[in-house]
């Protein structure tokens, strides 16, 4: 054999003798034969040390083989063997991971590998609707590398991947009865791959929820023990998510198949788990869980969704389930934090579920509510920040289109019951707003500013509530002490609360204000804050709040206090701040990346202390408020100018009818600017599409050029050195360049002709040696049949690279 | 809350023909004139009563699908019966009919009952497709055939009782396997023995607040 290959190698001119063949060289020879070889045996080896090289020359073996791998899946598709070969190479080319070994093998680029292999392999989707066929065959060697290559194809073009399977006929069907697949290893790869199909396309999590992926999902929990399983059972968790993400229908669906009554029994906790403590795995499997709760509850979703579902999970003590896992003990702090912010949702603006949470107490002597508890870990600097944001929010959902919920709280507050000697929940808020920790002051003005959120009654009630500052000072009133707090501290994050606070208390309650504008300096702050021309970081959202609750002030003043009226405060706002700078400062807040963050989503979003400013519900108000407030300074001015419509002297008659022209003028041009601008998106869309064009054009040109390198590689075309230099030096003289040129592509003509033929030759010489190796194999069998012994030398050279490679 | 029967169903036909509205008359008794992308009711389910037993009806409207008549031969296999609905307004929506049955008998399992219906009968003025020829076009393909109205909820409660009656009827004869989840059918919890117990106490919970649907 040795003899014969250099014997070949000396023929075709190739590297000195005694040297290797080149990994490309070996790989198209490999490929001949995938495509040539009659033997099914022989295709067999082939396609096996393919899969060995497919490693180490994965560029080779991608762009010499690709089309005769996919044509083997096509014409040996009954060979369980050979299959397996196929798809386990292509597994290897198109995988998002880069090998170890490429790095020896031959050429490298730089380009994502994996992914130009995918595109080429699903430029035709019959692929993978043929890939998706051998998910039903039974046999292990080629169900699972299936499963494989299709996960990695869906890695690297998740998009094409998923339209191709959603219209190919019965292929999410397939997908899916791999669920049942006894072999785990199977099952578990199949769930990987359903988790990736189902990421973020509606359609396909509608047909996976419809081929009962519920009652399958649950069922590969229960046989993995639940909550107590291993990464299977997250695994299971994370598909589910996926399906009701956003998804109503699904959520529909899981609802009216009784899945929500399957969950609470998975929180059963054991009674020695203080001993066997939380491991890893089923921390991450609560976390799951809960987040399936709140993905059915979402805020986000329809309300009608969410209140049934709401009320399902009390129906099937989820709620009840839930509530115990705040009260256990030893709790790891991620879990209890997560589980709050569950809670919150399950009850959010649900009265029967808020009157239960309502109920829960904690198991300590005497026995104290829930709510009494978590409060009391908002207002503590010692417990962890996001507990503490988590403890807020679900005090906002309790209190969330809770009237009664509201009164309790400040029925807490009011003198007449203040006789109980228990902490309140009142008491620990008004505590919370005045002490020295500003997160606590942040988070309690907030707390309290939701038991008046559109409750008129309450902001009354709490005018009357009082404070006994220091021992046998009088009794200030709240609103009293919040108005000289906010002048006295500090601390940004304190004021940003309390003005808050004051906020949402005032809007809409004239009594509010007009208590606050007796606060002596109160309005004297706000004005001077208002119009500072200077700020420190973020202190234009501080500026801009005092803004506002002048606004407020002007907004909803009843004409009581004698100094301060409506008119009054008009003038004081715009004499000292100026109309423009003070609408200004009032977008300032708006315009803050903060309030962006906060008006996003009723739960609070930070990561660390110094996030948190603005809240949810504040925005909200602040965008119903901003436009009545500058629309009454704006009337205000026009009353105090005496100017209205009907009073106009025949010289501001002749001012409005110039004015009409100059709108009518800035209109016409406002239209022109328009069509200007149609015109100039139409060309935007032209210029797009022959973008795109050439994108795709490029996207082609690139897997030639993938194609293009590989066989450089594989030397099949001549080196270029000689012409570098050339180039190089050849600035002066074009002509001679030219007829050089000409010259080179003579001799590269002749080269290629030469090429050819010896190519031709190579074809006959391995006829021969075809030939004279059958014949030398029937020599062989004749000499054994005479008796003779001899060595049985492998019968061909291909094996043993496969066998070096394996080791 | 229990059922002895599951069945899932899928309601077809071309855009416009009124399944959204038949899937909501069915399911809340109310109709949406306006069209309502927004509310996207695409599932709906609902507890009937045949022959004294309970049966829950679990029923996929196709929306926005009609386009991609591939996405909807997914739900074919899975489905125990089909709505194949027509609007008597349009006889474009009566002349794709055949193209409809093709499909659905190419995807689905030979037992899949499938109800032919021409929708918005209360339109009579307008009216294009006479309703002998759907009874012809019914007949001639072994269907059941039935004009409703989801605007006034005429004959909207028949169709689809009507088609669990047959459903239920083949579960009877012994046509349908039951066993095999892929017909759409599905056996309640304490009519099958080989039901998986749930973990935990088997406290049945939701007894409360019962008849959410
Ligand atoms: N008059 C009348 N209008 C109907 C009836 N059913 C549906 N429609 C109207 O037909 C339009 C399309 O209905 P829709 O349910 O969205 O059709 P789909 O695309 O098949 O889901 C809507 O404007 C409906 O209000 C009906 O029975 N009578
Ligand atoms: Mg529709």
């Amino acid at each position: 054999m040795e003899y014969l290959k250099s014997g070949l190698k000396s023929v075709l001119g190739g590297p000195q003798p005694g040297t290797q063949p080149t990994g490309a060289e070996t790989v198209e020879k490999l490929v001949h034969r995938v495509t040539s070889s009659t033997l099914l045996e022989d295709r067999r080896n082939a396609c096996r040390a393919l899969k060995a090289l497919s490693k180490n020359y994965r560029l080779e073996v991608g762009a010499q083989g690709m089309d005769a791998l996919r044509q083997t899946l096509e014409v040996d598709h009954a060979d369980c063997e050979i299959i397996g070969y196929c798809l386990d190479t292509l597994c290897n080319i198109t995988s998002v991971e880069n090998f170890e070994e490429e790095k020896e093998g031959g050429v490298r680029l730089n380009v994502n590998v994996g992914e130009q292999f995918t595109e080429m392999f699903i430029k035709n989707p019959d692929n993978v609707s043929l890939v998706l066929s051998f998910l039903e065959e039974y046999d292990f060697r080629v169900r699972w590398p299936a499963v494989k290559l299709l996960t990695s194809l869906l890695s690297n073009k998740p998009k094409d991947i998923q339209e191709i399977i959603l219209v190919s006929p019965m292929g999410i069907s397939k997908l899916m009865d791999l669920l049942a697949d006894s072999r785990e290893v199977i099952r578990n790869d199949a769930l990987l791959l359903l988790i990736q199909l189902t990421k973020a396309n509606a359609n396909i999590q509608k047909i996976v929820a419809f081929e009962n992926a519920f009652d399958r999902l649950f069922e590969v929990m229960r046989e993995e023990g639940w909550l107590d399983g291993g990464i299977v059972v997250e695994d299971c968790l994370l598909l589910m998510l996926n399906l009701l993400k956003n998804n109503t229908s699904n959520i529909n669906f899981f609802k009216e198949g009784s899945y929500i009554q399957r969950l609470a029994p998975m929180f059963v906790i054991p009674e020695n788990i203080e001993e066997t403590g939380w491991s890893p795995q089923k921390v991450s499997n609560i976390h799951c869980v809960l987040q399936l709760i709140r993905t059915l509850v979402s805020p986000h979703n329809p309300v009608q969704i969410t209140s049934v579902c709401q009320k399902n999970m009390r129906n099937a003590n989820l709620l009840e389930v839930l509530c115990g896992i705040l009260m256990e003990s030893g709790v790891p702090a991620d879990i209890l934090t997560e589980t709050i912010n569950t809670v919150a949702e399950v009850i959010r603006g649900n009265l029967n579920n808020q009157e239960y949470f309502c109920t829960v107490n904690a198991p300590s002597n005497p026995p104290r509510p829930a709510i009494v508890v978590l409060l009391m870990s908002m207002v503590n600097e010692k417990q962890p920040f996001l507990l503490r944001c988590a403890v807020l929010y679900c005090f906002e959902c309790f209190l969330f289109k809770n009237e009664i919920g509201q009164q309790q709280v400040v029925q807490t507050l009011l003198p007449s019951t203040n006789n109980n000697s228990s902490l309140t929940t009142g008491q620990l808020l008004c505590g919370g707003v005045f002490n020295l920790d500003p997160l606590s002051n942040w988070f309690s003005s907030v707390a309290l500013s939701h038991t008046l959120i559109e409750n008129p009654a309450q902001k009354e009630q709490l005018l009357r509530v009082l404070l006994a500052t220091t021992l046998g000072t009088q009794p200030v009133s709240l609103l009293h002490q919040c108005a000289t707090f906010l002048q006295q501290t500090t601390k940004l994050q304190s004021k940003i609360g309390l003005l808050m606070l004051l906020a949402t208390w005032m809007a809409h309650c004239p009594p509010a204000v007009s208590m606050f504008l007796n606060v002596p300096g109160a309005m004297a702050f706000l004005t001077a804050q208002s119009s500072a021309t200077e700020f420190d970081n973020n202190e234009e959202v501080l500026q801009g709040m005092c803004a506002f609750l002048m606004g407020i002030c002007v907004v909803f003043n009843d004409n009581s206090v004698p100094n301060y009226s409506k008119e009054n405060l008009s003038q004081l706002i715009e004499k000292r701040i100026g109309i423009e700078t003070y609408i200004s400062k009032l977008s300032d807040i708006s315009r803050n990346e903060m309030y962006a963050k906060a008006a996003k989503q009723p739960q609070l979003k930070a990561k660390y202390p110094n996030d948190l400013l603005l809240e949810f519900e504040f925005c909200k108000l602040f965008k119903a408020l901003e436009s009545t407030i500058v629309k009454t300074l704006g009337a205000q001015k026009q009353l105090s100018n005496g100017m209205t419509e009907l009073s106009l002297s025949e010289q501001e008659n002749g001012l409005l009818l110039q004015y009409k022209d100059v709108i009518r003028d800035q209109d016409r041009r406002l239209q022109e600017l328009q069509r200007e601008l149609s015109k100039v998106r139409a060309e935007h869309n032209d210029l797009h599409v022959q973008s795109e064009e050439i994108r795709i054009a490029n996207l082609q040109l690139q897997d030639e050029n993938t194609l293009l390198k590989a066989q450089l590689s594989a030397g099949a075309v001549h080196p270029l050195p000689d012409n570098v230099p050339l180039i190089e030096n050849g600035v002066g003289d074009d002509r001679d360049l030219l007829a050089k040129i000409k010259q080179l592509e003579g001799e590269n003509l002749e080269k290629d002709a030469e090429l050819e033929r010896l190519h031709k030759d190579q074809d006959d010489l391995l006829e021969l040696l075809t030939d004279q190796s059958s014949r030398l194999n029937a020599f062989k069998a004749r000499l054994r049949e005479l008796g003779e012994n001899i060595e049985d030398d492998d019968d061909s050279d291909v094996n043993s690279i496969d066998e070096n490679d394996v080791k | 809350m229990s059922y002895a029967y599951l069945f899932k169903y899928i309601i077809i036909g071309d855009t416009g023909v009124g399944k959204s509205c038949l899937l909501l008359q069915f399911t809340d008794k109310r109709f949406q004139p306006v069209h309502d992308l927004t509310i996207g009711v695409e599932f709906g389910a609902r507890m009937i009563t045949i022959d004294g037993k309970q049966i829950k009806l679990q029923i996929w409207d196709t929306a926005g699908q009609e386009a991609f008549r591939s996405i909807t031969r997914s739900y074919y296999r899975g489905a125990a019966g089909a709505l194949l609905v027509y609007d008597i307004t349009r006889r474009e929506t009566f002349n794709h009919l055949t193209t409809w049955l093709e499909d659905a008998r190419q995807h689905s399992n030979s037992n899949m009952v499938i109800m032919l219906i021409g929708n918005k009968s209360d339109l009579e003025s307008r009216r294009e497709v006479k309703k002998e020829e759907g009874e012809a076009f019914a007949r001639e393909h072994g269907l059941v055939f039935m004009e409703t109205s989801a605007k006034t909820a005429a004959n909207v409660e028949e169709a689809f009782i009507n088609t669990a009656r047959e459903i239920y009827e083949k579960i009877q004869e012994g046509v349908f396997d039951i066993n095999n989840e892929a017909n759409g059918i599905k056996i309640g919890p304490q009519h099958s023995p080989t039901n998986p117990s749930l973990p935990g106490t088997g406290g049945q919970g939701g007894s409360q607040g019962g008849g959410c649907c």
